[in-house]
């Protein structure tokens, strides 16, 4: 089956990308709204899609737009803020039912974009301002968010991690900026910035589902054909690092059972480098996999960790391992990783590892392919990257790595914090 | 080889689904699902952490198991003389995993290449057991990880505290991985007792859902099985001590390192227990139609309580209906526990005295049929949720007919019946320090 989009330029230089597919029971439209990430904005991008969601001018209050959602067939609209490499992007997601299983004489597609359009360009506005009580509200509850962050321990660990690791760079920027971010905001100025944003910033609209090619164009070409800047903005691209020379080792002690390591890699590899394929092997044969080398290790072979993978941001080229483990296992799950690393180094990959990791990937590439949000953020990373990889694409460089690319990996990849959450002393210990 | 099926047919969904029987007496089911690239294949067991207490007929004496066998058992199934099961599934492409719940053990796969061969290895591997010793021992080693981070966790927490308070003697009280106490009782001898007893295909099912042609999926399960040469089991009877209506305490709390406290307001379903089939899935989408009403996003009370700032978008409402044991759980982060309850309890009340109207009730029905259609695109969701409810002698498909059924009188006795502040118990995470 073809996977395909079908792409168009609407006259106020939107991109809409359409698929047309029977294989999904469902309509599912994604708008993609395009930012740098840096640190003076981040907050305020955070808060845009949460206010806008909450109240327009046709929808006033949250609780009629749900209703409205509802008798739709509980259509889902939601909101998002996404952090990819150093892109800062906001995310309005609609989805329904289609038509077809209703048994009604409804249009789901349209009625999805004009709520959709609704929401992002007619907004709730008082004298020319963003609703006051909605920008209080949504501060409130962000600011919630990010004190949250503590919550779940693992999150936590990796987050302190690339902050630290990052710091001074765009990407050290947390995804919905910093508590004192939100007390500067006010709802002009925030207006006023969503103004320019909607106006300048690049703009995606994704439709998947059993549709007619025209329907879409009218559709999309009906509810937003508003008028923007002739000229968009051109984003930075993400910056690479080198890793710094001596390792920065932090600790934290907590009131916790487990203790959580997170060590940070630079790879100096980024999205569209040649070596990006043999990247993405390298960390599947580490530990991607249920059959990698830190899972077989670290977990079935020494009985250490219950989760342990490595994970990486193929945009800023970085490369995580975590772990979950006794505080008093520390130094020999340590060990047991960097041997894993310095075997890679030295090639000490077996035909089979190679083998089975690059199926893998293949597999999980293939199944992106049957969800309609995973294709949207399958393409949607490839305009962040800079580049639109085909399935096809990715698929025959995986096949293609050679172990001779891989040594090549493993040599630039470089260590340059660790980070680790421990039980704090006297504290809740049942360590053995 | 052509067998004979029943064809289960959903005009809603506009699916066929092929149901065989094989032997000795299992449950296969497949669905063919044209245009997707993914297979997925899940062989479950009615083994869950609540199967505690148990014999086979005709023998008399009941075993009890410690806490946390069916989840080491899923996990010790991976292993075998040949070794590490993952490999044998990487090999081929396919991505492999399980889980255990309450109710049952389930061991997937899902691949896009080589299905024949990734099902010969999911049918082969949970059909044999290796347990020894030394395999047992490095286990508890992983499982007691599990357990940790678990108990960092603060809604996995708030969940099973809220449990222990609404229960006195269920198992569902138990945490599902156990204890690290409990699972170091764990013997490579009661491992094959239970896998001896629950691992026969009469207790199994398998659910198959792709780009699949049913007869062949039929074949290689057939061929499978008789290559076993299983014995008839007898009956297997569990034992479940008496609940009492009451719970066991009001209010439970802990303190962990969280930023805000978790509250969860639970209710104890104490007639849950005399329903089955049809009429249990008939309470469960009345009581997601009462939830959903009483604390939904479109509601006023969630947008009060969210503009009050006592609520965040993840506060919501659940209902878990099994043979033996139900409840309701409601809750979230807030920064006020106390009055987040008394508006909770509040709305209960208030839905009891003034009722509600024809347009909600039409309302919240479109939701649950839009959202039940939607999640058909994800194969996992099909699977996963029709054994679960065939377990439950129910039917996944049933769900557009019964909605269809449903009066809003009964929506509104329910709630009457079910959310009794007599048998409500909270939950309570407390910031540490």
């Amino acid at each position: 089956m073809k996977t395909d989009y079908l792409q168009y330029s609407l006259p106020n230089g939107i991109k809409l990308h359409f698929m047309p597919t029977q294989k999904f029971k469902t309509i599912s439209i994604g708008l993609f709204i395009h930012q740098e990430l840096n640190s003076e904005l981040a907050a305020l991008n955070a808060l845009l899609p949460s206010v806008l969601e909450k109240g327009c001018r046709l929808y006033p209050d949250y609780l009629t737009l749900q209703r409205k959602l509802e008798n739709l067939f509980g259509a889902d609209l939601s909101t998002d803020i996404i952090k990819s490499g150093e892109r800062h992007t906001l995310a309005f997601s609609m989805e329904t039912a289609h038509d077809r299983y209703l048994g009604e004489n409804s249009n789901l597609l349209r009625e999805s974009l004009a709520i959709l359009s609704a929401v992002l360009t007619d907004p709730l506005l008082e004298n020319g301002a963003f609703s006051e009580k909605y920008v209080k509200q949504e501060k409130s509850q962000l600011v919630k968010d990010i004190k949250a962050l503590l919550n779940d321990k693992a999150t936590y660990a990796t987050e302190r991690c690339l902050a630290e690791m990052c710091t001074g760079e765009r990407f050290g920027v947390f995804r919905l900026g910093k508590i004192e971010d939100y007390d500067k905001i006010n709802p002009t100025e925030l207006y006023q910035y969503y103004k320019q944003l909607l106006a300048c910033n690049p703009v995606d609209i994704y439709v998947v589902g059993d549709l007619n090619k025209q329907e879409v164009l009218d559709a999309v070409g009906r509810f937003f054909n508003f008028s923007r800047d002739k000229k968009e903005i051109n984003l930075p691209a993400t910056e690479q690092k080198a890793a710094r020379t001596e390792v920065l080792s932090l600790e934290e002690q907590m009131s916790v059972n487990q203790a959580k390591l997170v060590l940070g890699y630079r790879t100096a590899i980024g999205f569209k480098d040649e070596l990006h394929c043999a990247l993405l092997v390298y960390s599947g044969i580490l530990g991607g996999f249920p059959h990698s080398k830190l899972f077989m290790k670290v977990r079935e072979e020494a009985g250490l960790a219950y989760y342990i993978h490595s994970r990486l941001e193929r945009h800023k080229g970085l490369m995580l391992i975590a772990a979950g483990i006794n505080y008093a296992d520390q130094q020999q799950a340590r060990a047991i990783i960097e041997l894993q690393l310095s075997d890679l180094t030295e090639g000490k990959i077996s035909d089979t590892e190679l083998e089975n990791t690059k199926r893998g990937l293949v597999n999980q590439l293939l199944s992106r392919q049957d969800s309609p949000s995973q294709m949207i953020s399958f393409h949607l990373d490839g305009k962040i990257g800079g580049y639109n990889y085909s399935f096809e694409q990715l698929i025959e460089g995986i096949e293609k790595v050679s172990l001779t690319e891989i040594t090549t990996v493993a040599e630039r990849i470089k260590l340059d914090t660790t980070f680790l959450l421990r039980p704090a002393e006297g504290g809740e210990q049942s360590d053995d | 080889m052509t067998e004979l099926f029943k064809l289960i047919e959903n005009k809603t969904l506009q699916e066929k689904l092929y149901h065989f029987r094989v032997d000795p007496g299992m449950d296969l089911y497949v669905l063919p699902r044209s245009g997707y690239r993914k297979k997925y294949a899940i062989f479950s067991t009615r083994f869950g952490s609540i199967d505690n207490k148990f014999r086979i007929e005709p023998e008399q004496q009941f075993t009890d198991l410690p806490d946390g066998v069916a989840h080491f058992l899923e996990h010790k199934l991976f292993e075998d003389k040949l070794g590490n099961v993952f490999d044998r599934f990487a090999a081929l492409g396919a991505s492999a995993n399980a889980y255990t719940s309450f109710t049952q053990t389930t061991y997937l796969f899902s691949c896009t290449d080589r299905f024949a061969e990734s099902f010969k290895v999911l049918l082969d591997f949970v059909q044999e057991p290796y347990f020894t010793e030394q395999t047992v021992q490095k286990e508890q080693g992983i499982i007691g990880q599990e357990i940790k981070m678990y108990d960092d966790h603060p809604h996995w927490r708030v969940f099973f505290n809220l449990l222990e308070s609404l229960y006195q003697a269920h198992p569902v009280r138990n945490d599902i991985a156990g204890t690290v106490e409990s699972i170091a009782r764990i013997t490579p001898e009661l491992l094959y007792r239970c896998y001896n007893t629950f691992y026969h295909p009469s207790n199994m099912a398998v659910f198959v859902v792709g780009d699949l042609n049913p007869q062949q999926v039929y074949s290689l399960t057939a061929e499978n099985l008789a290559a076993k040469n299983y014995s008839p089991l007898g009956t297997i009877v569990r034992s479940f001590p008496a609940e009492p209506s009451e719970v066991l305490k009001r209010r439970a709390e802990q303190s962990l390192v969280v930023s805000e406290p978790l509250v969860f307001i639970g209710y104890k379903d104490i007639f849950v227990e005399h329903l089955e089939g049809r009429e249990l899935m008939r309470r469960e989408i009345l009581m997601e139609l009462v939830l959903d009403i009483l604390f939904g996003t479109s509601e006023r009370l969630y947008n009060d309580l969210y503009h009050d700032d006592l609520i965040d978008e993840n506060f919501g409402a659940e209902y878990t209906a099994e043979s033996n044991y139900g409840y309701v759980m409601i809750g979230g982060e807030t920064k006020d526990p106390e009055r987040l309850c008394e508006r909770i309890i509040g709305a209960i009340e208030a839905m009891n005295n003034e009722g509600i109207n024809e347009e909600q009730f039409e309302r919240h029905r479109r939701k649950i049929l839009g959202g039940y259609i939607r999640r058909f695109n994800s194969l996992e969701f099909i699977a996963n949720n029709f054994l679960a409810y065939r377990f439950r002698e129910t039917d996944l498909f049933e769900l557009p007919s019964l909605l269809q059924e449903i009066r809003l009188e009964e929506v509104l006795a329910l709630a009457a019946e079910n959310l009794e502040t007599q048998r409500h118990a909270v939950s309570l995470i407390l910031p540490a320090g």
